[in-house]
């Protein structure tokens, strides 16, 4: 038995031991919850940007958790009801960008030559584009719209992608079991889709969470310069700026969205790493 | 004096065991072979011996290195490392740092202190030269120099503390045939003029008894036969290593058939209380699954794990026959495949890979292309499927013109590549991990214009001899000779007329070997196809090829029927080719 056989061997073992890591459980609660929010937030939080001018700003107490701000809208339910743009919108990001990504890198590293060259070429100029400076200055060209805002991200992340996906089929576009598929007379896209990108999923699905972890960051900050989302909505960005105010009466308020962004951003991070190497170790073990 | 003292050797990772009962003896000046197949436990004993077992293996025993007990414990193993004992890897590909000198690289073996300085660089010189180089090397980088060279410099890292015990893992398996040759007549040179324990690990039983005094046969992680190479060759006491001996191919004639194993090495575990080999041995009785032999002598300095040992050699083991049967005169009616003046030179290189090779291949007929690595025959082999496009040249396959597969129309193409498949050499990666065998072959049949029902995955299975449960299993689940049968019934899918096999075998175990060669030369007859086959080993392309064309630098240098070329070779390339085939005496080397 060979030292990497073992090795092999052992990576496989330990994965159907062991339960994933702590920080790894944690993550995916963290995740669990933010999907949750945005998905049914107009069930749990109805009437969450009404307006109680009466009360005002208020500390936490039991009937508003992380109490209210300038307008007695309540914290926590502002949260919860800005997880549907901030959430949301990444997701849509990321699977946007990795179908792009995932379709110009897979042509460009199969085929190579001059449809590779153009490839790259864009993805090198894309590159050098300062990507929140240009989707700046395109939503406030374009009018401040989030589905604009959307699309531009999803244009700017998408070479990012197709650089990783490339590059790992590179790798793979010579081993024997490509080549015999083309040898066998089976049709390009067929051994793209079904031979090639299964054997390079890990990383195209590693690189998606950063990519939802990045566009969740941009995003929000899009949103903290009041472009993207219109004025008085709930999303984390622009809560986060107009609760700025309120450090010294209601920290809470001012802490709870730049809360929500980072450990969003963080846990999405350590499940891309998770989702990888248990990916890889499947794919070691094959 | 002993060197090396193992007793009741284990290795376990977690719950499993993967080798037991391990013992051995080593004493200074003397040489041991630890033999098996892959899988058999001899790569772990060794680094168990040295503490560098990886991480999560567990030794346990007593393992004395020149009195000192180490005991698999890799913080008492380590102050030993490179003073006392010293391991060569197998890969010099990668066993080098490719941004270093070889210089300093070989300093680092040095204690701290002594790294610097005109006493470090007469070692340097004197080592290197010890080991057959410049001491000029010394100012080279690793990509400056050959696989052997690289080899030999590794040799020279190893040996920079003098140390007293010397182990050395597939040193060769690496190298070229005849790099092989010379970096084993070294090793054996120097462990004679320095009077070390000389520890080798091999695949190859006939490597094991041209260099080494002592032979220690493993299977499935046990001491099967242990006793002199000298009495092992003479007379061995078991099965197993009867078999590995009768499953290697003679390069002295065709054998009538080649004798493999069916089946494959067991885990450890799962043959705890009965003879390990017991599943595929030929005269294994109940006796034998009642409970685990134990090694004992059958005569002095000879060890054995068999029941019937003592009582074997009455027994009658057929070893392979040679005789004719193989083909003197060339009768190519009319070729299946035509090489014109073909050459290929790759971007960027000045040398062409392959310089005006013609060839041809007759209908049915069985062709070889050897030469040791470099020489072109694997892009030979790659231009005529189109994966490569030549540079000049013509390639005309059953009457069309192949040369450029690009230029084909579409139809034409698919058509041709029915007519001609190809078998890879690696069949850990010549297999899409992420299908199963079943949807592999199906889907190959529907490209190849066949009906890709179950009905037909089923007859490609039997056709190379699987059973047809493998169809839903994926290729993680199969060894690698079961992997090379299911890609050989891939590229038999279109039933094609030419079958280009690229070193099918060289990646396998010998007893896995003899089963694909015999299978390649059964399905050849029965489907009436011609072979292009490629190999660097001529014992393997007796037993298959009629005809044969040997390839140095691109060219090809003689051709002929094989057992003229192998019998009577002109070209010196030749000669040199068939004097570096492994025997199982010091002949080989000696010469």
């Amino acid at each position: 038995m060979s030292v990497a056989e073992v090795s092999v061997l052992r990576s496989s073992e330990a994965r159907q031991a062991r339960w994933p890591a702590p920080l790894v459980v944690i993550s995916l609660v963290i995740v669990a919850l933010g999907f949750t929010a945005a998905i049914f937030s107009s069930i749990i939080v109805p009437n969450a940007e009404q307006e109680n001018l009466l009360l005002g700003i208020s500390q936490p107490s039991w009937h508003h958790v992380l109490g209210t701000d300038e307008l007695g809208r309540d914290v926590l339910a502002m949260l919860i009801a800005g997880a549907r743009t901030s959430v949301l919108g990444p997701l849509v990001i990321a699977v946007g960008s990795m179908v792009i990504g995932n379709i110009v890198g897979l042509i460009s590293g199969y085929f190579g030559g001059w449809v590779d060259s153009l490839a790259m070429r864009w993805v090198d100029m894309m590159f050098s584009l300062p990507a929140l400076l240009v989707a700046i200055v395109v939503t406030g060209i374009a009018g401040s719209s989030y589905a604009v805002a959307l699309i531009v991200l999803i244009v700017l992340f998408s070479p990012g992608d197709a650089r990783v996906v490339r590059g790992a089929v590179l790798d793979q576009r010579h081993r024997p079991y490509i080549e015999a598929a083309r040898l066998s007379n089976l049709s390009s896209k067929r051994i793209m889709t079904l031979h090639l990108w299964p054997n390079i999923a890990p990383i195209a699905l590693a690189n998606g969470f950063l990519d939802f972890a990045f566009a969740l960051v941009s995003l929000a900050s899009l949103s903290f310069l009041g472009l993207g989302v219109g004025p008085g909505s709930p999303d984390w960005g622009r809560t986060l700026s107009n609760n700025m105010g309120l450090l010294q009466s209601n920290a809470w308020a001012a802490a709870a969205p730049g809360v929500a962004i980072i450990l969003m951003a963080a846990a999405m991070n350590v499940l891309g790493d998770w989702v990888y190497e248990r990916l890889e170790a499947r794919g070691l073990e094959q | 004096m002993t060197l090396l003292q193992v007793r009741d050797l284990a290795v376990k990772l977690r719950e499993r065991t993967l080798v037991s009962g391990i013992d051995l003896d080593l004493v200074s000046g003397e040489s041991l072979a630890l033999v098996g197949e892959s899988g058999s436990g001899k790569s772990i004993t060794a680094r168990a011996v040295l503490g560098i077992l990886p991480p999560g293996l567990q030794a346990s025993g007593k393992i004395t290195i020149d009195d000192v007990v180490v005991d698999g414990k890799p913080e008492l193993a380590s102050p030993l490392r490179g003073s006392v004992a010293a391991m060569l890897m197998q890969d010099p590909f990668t066993m080098l740092n490719p941004l270093r000198r070889i210089g300093p690289q070989l300093a680092d073996s040095l204690p701290r202190g002594a790294r610097k300085g005109e006493a470090s660089r007469r070692d340097i010189a004197a080592r290197l030269k010890e080991v057959g180089l410049d001491p000029a090397v010394a100012r080279k980088f690793p990509f400056q120099l050959s696989g052997g060279m690289r080899q030999r410099a590794a040799l020279a890292a190893s040996l920079m503390r003098n140390p007293k015990l010397f182990i050395a893992d597939e040193p060769t398996t690496a190298l070229d045939v005849t790099t092989q040759r010379e970096v084993l007549r070294l090793i054996g040179r120097l462990k004679q003029e320095r009077g070390m324990g000389f520890l080798l690990i091999t695949h190859d039983l006939r490597v094991a008894f041209s260099v080494c005094d002592a032979v220690v046969v493993f299977y499935a992680g046990r001491i099967v036969e242990a006793g002199s190479a000298e009495k092992i060759r003479a007379s061995s006491e078991h099965p197993y290593t009867q078999a590995l001996l009768a499953a290697e191919p003679p390069v002295t004639g065709r054998a009538h058939v080649l004798h493999a194993l069916e089946g494959s090495v067991p885990r450890h575990d799962d043959v705890l209380n009965e003879c390990a080999f017991a599943g595929r041995c030929r005269w294994a009785s109940d006796a034998c699954r009642s409970g685990s032999p134990e090694l004992r002598e059958i005569r002095p300095g000879h060890l054995s794990a068999c029941l019937l040992a003592g009582d074997l050699s009455s027994r009658h083991f057929d070893f392979p026959q040679t005789g004719p049967g193989e083909a003197i005169e060339r009768s190519v009616s009319e070729p299946i495949l035509r090489i014109e003046e073909l050459s290929k030179t790759y971007h960027g290189t000045s040398a062409p890979s392959v310089s005006a090779v013609s060839l041809e291949v007759g209908q049915g007929e069985a062709v070889g292309v050897v030469g040791s690595s470099g020489s072109g025959k694997t892009t030979l082999a790659r231009c005529v499927v189109g994966l490569e496009t030549p540079s000049k040249g013509k390639i005309t396959l059953a009457d069309s013109d192949v040369t450029s597969w690009m230029r084909l129309d579409r139809a034409r193409r698919r058509e041709l590549r029915r007519v001609v498949q190809m078998v890879f050499q690696d069949p850990y990666s010549s297999l899409n991990p992420a299908r199963t065998i079943g949807a592999t072959l199906r889907e190959v049949l529907g490209a190849m214009g066949q009906p890709s029902d179950a009905k037909h995955v089923n007859e490609l299975l039997e056709l190379v001899q699987l059973p047809t449960s493998y169809a839903a299993r994926r290729p993680v689940t199969l060894s690698g000779g079961e992997r090379q049968r299911v890609a050989i019934a891939r590229a038999l899918a279109g039933r094609p007329a030419l079958l280009v096999c690229d070193e099918p075998v060289s990646a396998l175990d010998v007893s896995v070997q003899a089963q694909i060669l015999g299978l390649l030369n059964r399905l050849r007859e029965e489907l009436d196809m011609s072979l292009l086959f490629i190999a660097h080993d001529l014992a393997v392309v007796r037993q298959v090829c009629d005809y044969v064309y040997v390839m140095r630098s691109g060219e090809v240098v003689e051709s002929g029927p094989t057992a003229a070329i192998l019998t009577a070779p002109h070209h010196d390339y030749t000669k040199a080719l068939i004097a570096s085939v492994p025997r199982d005496d010091r002949s080989w080397l000696d010469s």
